[in-house]
């Protein structure tokens, strides 16, 4: 019997949320059966024939899977709730442990202290940077990345090869091989393709085209953007303050990139199809010299403080964030070895010999941003920098901060892509209720946080609101941390990934928005995705069977066991 | 002991109350599971640009040298600098601390007057209807969650009759030169009403009470029958001399609750989305930002500490029995 042929909404709830608490729980100690074999389950375990005891050898260990506190995601928590309760189905002895977010992310990113994990993946503009941090085999020591213990060579070949490679179809082929190779091994199991959303008033803004890293937040989202019925604002909110205005000073959450991403230039801009787009770029025109030097050729444009941006500041902005080892822009930094002006309009800039990059636009050009000389020369640690009127070049221009109140910008007349409203601001609003009923009487007109919740839910319907979705280039992961016994085998991970009720966690927990999801690399990145990739099937039958068929057996309680040997 | 040597012994308390005060909250927020930098940090941040920002906090020190770095700046009222905003923590006080005193002095004010005046009344009227369902009241009031209470007000006059607005310190767009331009304009005025009534109507219980008790214990007393028999009016008799004599016990009660008060209600201030202290408090914690919620807490602390002891010195001054044996 599968899950999803056994389930209801009502106990499918019950489900998610009766795990829920502030202690650890056995779930396995038989409180939720399945459909209509309740009474049966309540032994816990798998509802399976038993393996001859003689044939059995140790029951695999209690599994820990770290949990988010309900109050902070909730939808999430209930997620978790559920995958553990149906690992208890397939025979795994799982404990819930409900931890506060900073405990949580300690414990599995820098401690690697846990058996299961799950949160949302961090948006990335190139799969591969996020999959050479988390994936890689040498970044397994702790604090260093790799927490799901994977090591693979054949992987850190094909990454380390995407990244050196120049050429576009040849990375596209590499990274295709890299996806099938991480979904045969499945250290990671991507539960849910976030999308990105766009929620808005349509009486008031239209036309929202998303692009990749950024979606309905980003410059391109912005500058497209049409105004209805005589409205001048963009009227936008987050749920928690912004920390800083320095844009070299933030730690890469996506209130600050996306404030920053209108208020500061890039060299390049991505374009609704994930390509460089020079019409919009302050560069006109790019070129790669040689396997380690771009050249690009600089429009006449100034900041915001009316000083012209010469080729001489986005030539000191590469130097100046790659010699003071900005921490936000560290990775771009190993990329760049020096940037220089050749003429009035052309900088170039060289990558280290022994580390040329690929896709060095994407992942370099589209990030680091264009400073004014004259305002960070003298600064010597700008990363500790206390902003308060930034100044850039961006399509808005900074007007004011009402510190844990409220951002506002204003159109800049000058730049070479405008936009079409003379302001935006962004209120800090905590209160969900309250954000939605600002959306419908007009104090707000758009919702760029993207959360999916009842209220959206409740709302989607209503006449002046609209909601567009997008894949995203994030996922809900769900990862097993193969330092744990029983866990570094793929066929106890594929068993796991086949008991996750990714379509239930979509159509009950997230209201039908995402899409359950089969691979990390996400149909957002367009061509890098392939659907190529193995598929697992769901269903706790679909896991028994193949933990059977791997040679793991089952006593009288439905606990699963390594076989004697 | 004279008044003096009673002043001099309590300030030396006070600095050693301090002391333990600030040693508990630096040991307290190292304990705490979860490395702060993993808060400031990118997740694609190379493990080289980690341990630079862990230097750049001085977290690579030993605990000890810490612990007497923030004894010798905390001398000097210096915090240190935030994790997040890179701000001075006393700018970041400074930014947060006004929002809230101004909301939640508002409601201690209204809380108190109409808590005090009401107490009076009820202790005088006891065993009325308007007793009970003042007291019933003043029990709903408490007991009632504020953050529930908040959500109603916000529904009702928010979302359905339109008369409040939804959420902040004033209007969209809307931006002053300094603190004071704004907090004397009627938009402000008009975002502060709801959660300074929530607030209030939430305090008022407990001076309401205190008040209450005290007044029945002072008006059972002789000189009651005295100021009677001298043919006083009972007006004159509730509020000249039995509430007067009444209202010692509200003096502690409210230098607590107005030490409390510069914490913030980080319920209310989410709910109305008022950017308080009790708000950025409760993130610092979340966020493991050490120096802001080192400085947050101390101020706390100090603000309780200090207003207890002018209680204390208050006592003495209200009541001529009180002596500083």
């Amino acid at each position: 019997m599968s899950y999803k042929e056994a389930t209801n909404r009502r106990k499918f709830l019950t489900k998610a949320g009766a795990t829920a608490g502030l202690v650890g729980l056995t779930v396995t100690a038989g409180c939720f059966g399945a459909g209509d074999d309740e009474e049966e389950d309540e032994d816990g375990g798998a509802d399976v024939e038993a393996t001859d005891p003689d044939e059995l050898g140790e029951q695999l260990p209690t599994y820990q899977f770290l949990n988010n506190a309900q109050s902070y995601n909730p939808p999430r928590h209930d997620a978790i709730n559920l995958m553990a309760d149906q690992f208890g189905e397939i025979g795994l002895d799982m404990e819930v442990e409900v931890l506060e977010w900073g405990t949580l992310f300690n414990r599995v990113d820098v401690e690697y202290d846990y058996d299961f994990s799950t949160w949302h993946t961090f948006f990335t503009i190139d799969p591969v940077l996020e999959l050479n941090s988390t994936m890689y085999s040498e970044n397994t020591d702790p604090g260093e990345g790799n927490f799901a213990g994977y090591e693979n060579p054949d992987a850190d070949d094909l990454m380390d090869q995407y990244l050196e490679e120049p050429d576009a179809d040849t990375r596209i082929e590499l990274i295709h091989d890299l996806q099938r190779t991480l979904m045969e091994d499945l250290p990671q199991m991507p539960v849910v393709d976030m999308p990105f959303l766009a929620v808005y008033n349509n009486e008031e803004v239209d036309n929202w085209e998303a692009d990749l890293p950024l979606g309905f937040n980003s410059y391109w989202t912005m500058i497209n953007l049409e105004m209805q019925g005589g409205e001048d604002t963009l009227k936008g909110y987050w749920p928690e303050a912004l920390d800083t205005m320095n844009v070299l000073g933030h730690n890469d959450e996506n209130k600050h990139t996306y404030n920053f991403s209108v208020m500061y230039d890039s060299i390049v801009r991505l374009d609704n199809e994930g390509e460089i787009n020079t019409d919009v770029s302050l560069a006109t025109d790019y070129e790669r010299v040689d396997a380690t030097t771009m050249e690009y050729t600089i429009r006449d444009h100034t900041f915001h403080d009316g000083e012209p941006l010469t080729v001489e500041d986005v030539a000191f902005s590469y130097n100046y964030i790659s010699e003071n080892e900005v921490p936000v822009y560290s990775v771009q930094s190993n990329f760049i070895d020096e940037a220089e002006v050749v003429d009035d309009s052309t900088v170039r800039i060289h990558m280290p010999d022994d580390n040329p990059l690929g896709p060095f636009n994407l992942l370099v050009g589209t990030q680091i941003p264009i400073l004014p000389e004259h305002r960070w020369a003298d600064r010597d640690e700008p990363s500790q920098v206390n902003v308060q009127e930034p100044v850039g070049s961006g399509p808005l221009q900074f007007d004011y901060w009402d510190q844990g109140a409220e951002l506002g910008l204003e159109r800049f007349d000058d730049h070479f892509a405008p936009v079409d409203f003379e302001q935006r601001f962004w209120r800090i609003i905590p209160e969900t209720s309250t954000v939605w009923e600002n959306l419908r009487n007009g104090d707000l007109n758009y919702e760029p946080f993207g959360r999916i919740d009842r209220q959206l839910d409740e709302n989607r319907d209503e006449d002046q609101i609209s909601v567009e979705s997008l894949p995203a280039t994030s996922f809900w992961h769900c990862t097993p941390n193969q330092r744990s016994d029983g866990l570094d085998d793929p066929e106890v991970r594929k068993a796991a990934f086949n008991a996750v009720p990714r379509s239930a966690i979509v159509d009950q927990i997230l209201f039908g928005v995402p899409e359950p999801g089969f691979n990390v690399v996400t149909e957002a990145f367009g061509p890098l995705h392939t659907d190529d990739v193995p598929r697992y099937e769901e269903g706790v039958d679909v896991a028994i069977e193949r933990l059977q068929d791997a040679g793991y057996g089952y006593d009288e309680d439905g606990m699963l066991h390594f076989l004697a040997e | 002991m004279s008044k003096a040597s009673f002043v001099v012994r309590r300030l030396l308390q006070l600095g050693v109350t301090f002391w333990a005060v600030g040693t508990v909250l630096f040991f307290l927020f190292r304990l705490m599971p979860g490395d702060p930098t993993a808060f400031v940090v990118s997740a694609q941040m190379t493990p080289e640009a980690r341990q630079q920002v862990i230097e750049s906090y001085g977290l690579n020190e030993p605990l000890y040298v810490q612990y007497m770095r923030f004894l010798e700046n905390a001398l000097t009222l210096n915090f240190g600098q935030s994790f997040h905003t890179n701000q001075p923590v006393r700018e970041v006080i400074w930014t947060y601390l006004p929002n809230t005193l101004v909301l939640m002095l508002s409601a201690f004010v209204v809380a108190y007057i109409l808590g005090i005046v009401l107490g009076v009344l009820t202790g005088w009227y006891r065993g009325s209807r308007f007793e009970k369902t003042t007291v019933v009241t003043a029990l709903t009031a408490r007991s009632l969650p504020t953050f529930y209470v908040g959500l109603i007000v916000l529904w009702l006059f928010g979302a359905t009759l339109g008369v409040i607005p939804m959420s902040g310190m004033g209007a969209a767009g809307q931006t002053y030169d300094s603190f004071w331009a704004r907090i004397f304009t009627l938009d402000f005025l008009h975002h502060l009403a709801a959660p300074a009534a929530v607030l209030a109507f939430y305090y008022m219980g407990y001076p309401l009470l205190i008040m209450r008790s005290s007044m029945m214990e002072v008006l059972s007393q002789d000189f009651i029958d005295v100021c009677r028999a001298k043919g006083l009016s009972e007006r004159a008799i509730m509020f000249k001399h039995a509430a007067r004599n009444a209202l010692l016990p509200i003096i502690t009660a409210a230098a607590i609750a107005l030490g409390y008060a510069v914490g913030g209600s980080v319920l209310i201030e989410t709910v109305f989305g008022w950017p308080g202290l009790g708000r950025e408090m409760v993130n610092a914690v979340l966020r493991r930002d050490f120096p802001v919620a080192q400085g947050t807490f101390m101020v706390l602390a100090a603000t309780i500490i200090i207003l207890n002891f002018v209680a204390d010195l208050l006592y003495g001054y209200l009541d001529p029995r009180v002596t500083y044996e």
